[in-house]
């Protein structure tokens, strides 16, 4: 059988098997749903188990835990550093420090101070919760669109990479939860495109090599589904096409992928690409017809990106990836809510404080902290979340604040909203993230201007300021100095203690720059690393100023 | 790819504190819910249980309970770093946390023990112990060559050492490139913190005094105890020859001998990991439960 039979092949017979795998993990969390209490109390007993012969829980005493009540009297709320000690102790002597399963895998996730950080990837951990998580989900994109499974090119899933790992610690792979390479037991990912040729470990590991591997084996191919995880990737695939649109339509002639012959000549498909490029714009519909679906973020900064994806995607169908970190996934769709989905209530044991708590200073000063479970939350607030995960980081304050949307039948629906501590304060004001997303959406729907992405910094002067690059539809001068004043105004709204600063004078007004579409895009984009590319995350908060001049040298 | 006769690849890795003579040992167990059999893993100088984290678990995988004590001074077991304990000491280590074992596992699993380089002599003097009375149903010998001293140090020489009571270092002098050809793995052990690389010179003594157990203590015989020894098909730390010849002579001739294609000497380390799992997975579950205990002739 040559390469390309064998991927085929493989793909038919995972098909049937990988459709009704999902749809098992998916019902098992639909009964889930029916019975939240049940599951937490499930989950948690589950978690104790695994830890509770560990090496640390014997040398902390916590022996006496057993039960909902116990585990939240006696466990203190971590934060990631405090288990550095632990985390350093276990990839030393490998196994049973935190956790009794074995950690096959460390998982690198970037850091707060720039350290990145390592969160354990246990047997236990991938066979009962990360890899069911993935599953349900994938379930909910088949119910909804069966065809992302009708034919081997229906699927681009830009999800996973298969990734050969040169980073250990202390022996022991440590590389990004999306890079899935190599498969650690026959139960580990393996979708029917697991080996495809712009999916498997022979695939380039640079992103623009990547993004041209699937760019190049896809086209001219019914492709239904384009999975991503943050919209960006979906941008940047289109961008891809752009920049390489000569020699695309140049290798689909000659059936070669960088002057290898891999495919028989299509010089039909070729004259088709040749037309769509001869226009102005061209959308990914326009490269496949047969595209019906796409999947990502969009709940908070991902959200930004909503213009752009209209641009390069038009009406074709949207559906949510789940609310996940490297540590452990929150929430899973189990229908085709966008900004909305159930707590995913059999990952982890859940808790939950008030936003307007400090909950930093609380546990700085040692002061015990009353959470709340998943029945004690109410809709319209916003908490801080506390995860225990069956990885051994138990009852880890995430940094993230979750908005619950609603309760239905005691399950409740959040999204995630903003990091914690994402602010930026001159004297006080702690302008978070939050408050100048929701200024900028508020001042742009009042001019009836779009609203792109944005890039925020604090600029130092006589008296401190902020400064904002916005893209939006109509970037000019004029429009900049009005919305700066607008927003200004919303932003005294919003956070009464920027508004102290401005009326006592102590803080400039903000300065609001609007740049043209695309302008930020391909800013964050220039500034990609060539590995981990699914783990880079576009942050509109920036510590300084230096995107001004950096914008400008590429505007010049 | 872990392997899998564990349906549901339910594995815990535990550490179990065991005291003995003063101080705390730290036995590694990787462990199937319902374990077929059961292996007790001796490891050499340099290394301790974390190098077996997946051997561990795939044996685990299989079924097979894996057990490694960290050596009195050695892993995170208590005990002067760098030393190793007198032979009574040792031994009495060893024969402790084997007897906590078959308590663990009952008395209807069979065990094996594993002797890994210089592992194999410590083993082969328990096995040839008069107080090790833990009834056990095989044994494998990797990569081991015993009576090393003896074989290749002279009378005058070996006399010196047996006087040598100076704490002054030797070092063994040993090259991660020699264990294995593979980056990952000799990165590992050039940053492994808890590898011992020298050894005192009294300690050296030690050695002497195991091999001395096994050579003299002959008459304890082994013909009816399934045994193996295995190894790369080249080893560039011992001379394979010799050391095959050494096992038939204080062992036992009758046993099983493989060689895995490597060239390198720590087998779970290289390619051959999957192999040498399999081979010694089925060697110990093929045999039948023998409750062997080392008798004199």
């Amino acid at each position: 059988m040559n390469k390309d039979k064998k991927w085929i092949a493989h793909w038919e017979k995972r098909k049937v098997l990988f459709i009704e795998e999902c749809n098992s993990e998916r019902n098992k969390f639909l009964r889930d749903i029916a019975h939240p209490k049940a599951t937490q109390e499930r989950v948690l007993k589950d978690i104790i188990k695994i830890s509770k012969n560990s090496l640390y829980w014997k040398e902390q005493n916590y022996s006496s835990i057993n039960d909902v009540n116990s585990f939240r009297e006696v466990l203190p709320i971590m934060q990631y550093d405090d288990f550095i000690p632990m985390l350093d102790k276990e990839v030393q002597i490998k196994g049973a420090v935190l956790t009794c399963s074995p950690i096959l895998r460390w998982l690198k996730t970037s850091g707060t101070t720039g350290v990145p950080k390592k969160v354990p990837y246990s047997l236990h951990w991938i066979l009962n919760y990360r890899i069911p998580a993935m599953k349900a989900m994938w379930a909910n994109y088949y119910i909804y669109h069966p065809e992302i499974l009708d034919n081997p090119y229906a699927t681009l899933d830009t999800q996973t990479v298969r990734e050969d790992t040169n980073d250990y610690l202390q022996g022991v792979p440590y590389q990004a939860v999306s890079n899935r390479h190599p498969r650690l037991n026959v139960f580990d990912w393996n979708p029917p495109w697991f080996e495809a040729p712009w999916f498997n470990s022979n695939v380039p590991s640079t992103y623009d090599d990547k993004m041209y591997y699937r760019i190049r084996h896809l086209v001219g191919k019914k492709m239904h589904f384009i999975s991503a995880i943050n919209p960006s990737t979906l941008l940047a695939f289109r961008d891809h096409i752009e920049i390489n649109k000569e020699k695309l339509v140049q290798e689909v002639a000659n059936g070669t992928i960088n002057g290898e012959s891999f495919e028989e000549p299509n010089h039909l498909e070729s004259q088709r690409l040749v037309n769509i490029f001869s226009k102005k714009e061209f959308t990914l519909v326009d490269i496949w017809p047969s595209l019906s679906l796409y999947s990502c973020w969009f709940s908070a900064s991902a959200g930004l990106y909503q213009n752009s994806l209209q641009q390069v995607l038009g009406d074709v169908h949207k559906l949510p990836f789940m609310s996940c970190g490297t540590e452990g996934v929150v929430t899973i769709p189990i229908d085709n809510s966008i900004y909305s989905q159930p707590l995913a209530i059999n990952q982890a044991f859940y808790e939950f404080v008030e936003e307007d708590v400090d909950l930093e200073s609380k546990l700085k000063n040692g002061e015990k902290v009353q959470t709340l479970l998943f029945n004690e939350i109410s809709a319209g607030k916003n908490y801080h979340l506390i995860m225990s995960q069956a990885t051994g980081l138990f009852r880890l304050w995430t940094g993230d604040i979750y908005h619950v949307d609603r309760v239905v039948n005691g399950m409740p629906w959040i999204h995630f909203l903003h990091r914690v501590g994402v602010f930026h304060s001159f004297t006080g004001e702690k302008l978070t993230e939050f408050d100048v997303t929701s200024a900028l959406k508020n001042s742009f729907s009042s001019v009836n201007k779009d609203l792109g992405l944005y890039l925020c910094g604090p600029k130092s002067g006589k008296l401190p300021s902020y400064a904002v690059v916005v893209e939006t539809n109509d970037a000019h001068e004029n429009i900049s100095r009005k919305i700066s004043e607008i927003v200004d105004q919303e932003l005294m709204k919003i956070n009464i203690e920027y508004e102290s600063k401005r009326s006592s004078n102590r803080l400039s007004q903000i300065d609001v720059i609007t740049v043209p579409e695309n302008t930020i895009l391909k800013y964050i984009e220039s500034k990609r690393t060539t590995k981990n590319t699914n783990q880079y995350k576009y942050k509109p908060f920036q510590k300084n100023v230096d995107f001004l001049h950096e914008l400008n040298l590429i505007n010049n | 790819m872990i392997n899998n006769k564990n349906p549901q690849l339910q594995i815990y890795k535990e550490v179990h504190k065991i005291h003995n003579e003063g101080v705390e040992l730290a036995l590694h167990s990787w462990l199937p819910v319902n374990a077929d059999a059961a292996i007790f893993y001796f490891h050499g100088l340099q290394s301790h249980a974390g190098w077996l984290w997946e051997v561990g678990a795939q044996f685990a995988s299989k079924n097979i309970a894996f057990f490694v004590l960290d050596r009195r001074g050695s892993g995170i077991s208590g005990g002067t770093r760098n030393e190793i304990a007198d032979a009574k000491t040792t031994l009495k280590d060893y024969s402790t946390t084997i007897s906590y074992v078959r308590n663990l596992i009952g008395d209807e699993i069979p065990l094996s023990l594993f002797g890994h380089c210089l592992g194999g002599s410590f083993l082969a003097a328990l096995m040839h112990h008069p107080l090790f009375t833990t009834h056990f149903d095989s044994a494998v010998f990797c990569s081991t060559w015993l009576g090393k001293l003896h074989r290749t140090l002279s009378i005058n020489e070996r006399a010196k050492l047996m006087n040598n009571d100076n704490k002054n270092m030797w070092d063994a002098e040993l090259k991660a490139t020699d264990f294995t050809d593979i980056t990952q793995y000799t990165n590992f052990i050039e940053q492994d913190d808890l590898a011992i690389r020298t050894i005192s010179q009294n300690s050296r003594k030690v050695l002497l005094d195991l091999e001395s157990i096994y050579i003299n203590g002959n008459s304890y015989k082994f013909e009816t105890l399934p045994l193996a020894y295995i190894s790369g098909k080249f080893d560039p730390i011992i001379n394979l020859e010799d050391a095959h010849n050494a096992f038939s002579e204080y062992m036992s001739g009758i046993h099983t001998k493989i060689s895995f294609p490597t060239n390198k000497h720590y087998l779970f380390f290289t390619n051959t990991r999957n192999n040498t799992v399999n081979w010694v997975s089925n060697f110990i579950l093929s045999n039948q439960k023998r409750n062997y205990i080392a008798k004199v002739a």
